[in-house]
């Protein structure tokens, strides 16, 4: 995973360099930018240290090979979900309670109780029954 | 790959509070006197000792992820062996100090609205019940999380590699939360 650390290590840099830049730009007076820039660096430089992490605990994989084929890279991928109704549900009692902000408490109150249902629903589906995970 | 997404993800949330901050510093940096103001009346020793609590529950979900890590859900001993403990009492540990944190916040929102301070009096109190809000929030959707992952830990016979993996992933989060409080407490707390 070296390229995908390369990359987001890049946008790292870009922030450490021109958040300081900005800053002495505008002589210190807009807060905005430093801030903003230094936790864009922040940003990268999590995801390329994960991605560097990561790598060294995989290993190789054929999509660091330039001359790689796309069959080396068949095989197992992990356990998905092949398809859930829950999120559905997350999604539209979510939106009643951030409604709720707008109209009043009593719609948020409606959203977070059936919004209970659909998280649990959604963080258990795999896990109840003969063939839980 | 779910600690992968759970990090690109993290990493998004650090742009949230970048948002925050640079709030935070802009009306700072337009209306000066609201800090000369109203900073004394911060309890600057409960905050740092609200502080800790919260730190400290980072130590104890780390345990946690240990015994995780070595598929241990339950505890081997009884309640008063600690080193036997398994991931679900460190992680219940991790959930108490968690709430503590909060009715700490709780208590010290009480005092400021006590001394006038509100979400609407002005610049100031807007933008430190922003700040330590959505932080608070933050850390109540992480006790939730913790909750259903221990809910998660009952439903198989033996601990699973999956159940792990989700306990080890909302330790992320609970760490990055920290960390983020950590950022919050010395700018609203020390540099006032």
């Amino acid at each position: 995973m070296k390229t995908e650390s390369f990359v987001f290590a890049l946008v790292g840099v870009f922030g450490l360099v021109m958040g300081p830049i900005y800053g002495i730009a505008t002589d210190w007076q807009e807060p905005v930018g430093p801030v903003g820039l230094l936790l864009a660096a922040g940003l990268g430089f999590m995801v390329a240290f994960y991605f560097w992490l990561t790598g060294k605990r995989i290993g190789y994989r054929p999509d660091d090979n330039l001359d790689g084929n796309i069959d080396e890279a068949a095989g197992e991928y992990g356990d998905f979900t092949p398809h859930s109704w829950w999120p559905l549900w997350l999604g539209l009692t979510s939106s009643i309670v951030f409604l709720g902000l707008a109209v009043g408490w009593w719609v948020f109150a409606i959203g977070a109780f059936f919004g209970v249902f659909a998280l649990v629903g959604w963080v258990f589906e795999r896990y109840k029954g003969q063939h839980a995970m | 790959m779910v600690s992968v997404g759970t990090i690109v993800w993290l990493s998004s949330e650090l742009m949230f509070f970048a948002g925050l901050f640079a709030m935070y510093f802009t009306i700072r940096q337009v209306r000066p006197d609201l800090w000369s103001e109203h900073t004394p009346t911060l309890n600057v020793p409960f905050a740092t000792a609200n502080t800790i609590v919260l730190v400290i529950s980072s130590v104890w979900c780390q345990l946690g992820v240990y015994k995780a890590e070595h598929g241990q859900a339950a505890r081997t001993g009884s309640l008063l062996n600690v080193s036997g403990w398994g991931m679900r009492e460190w992680y219940v540990l991790t959930y108490i100090f968690g709430s503590l944190f909060i009715a700490g916040q709780v208590y010290e929102y009480a005092q400021l609205v006590h001394d006038g301070i509100t979400l609407s009096s002005d610049g100031y109190g807007s933008v430190f019940y922003l700040t330590t809000g959505f932080h608070g929030m933050h850390v109540t959707g992480g006790l939730i999380a913790f909750l259903l992952i221990i809910g998660r830990t009952f439903t198989t016979r033996h601990y699973s590699h999956a159940q792990a993996t989700g306990a080890v992933v909302t330790s992320y989060y609970w760490h990055f939360v920290d960390v983020v409080w950590i950022a919050l407490f010395a700018t609203i707390y020390l540099l006032k």
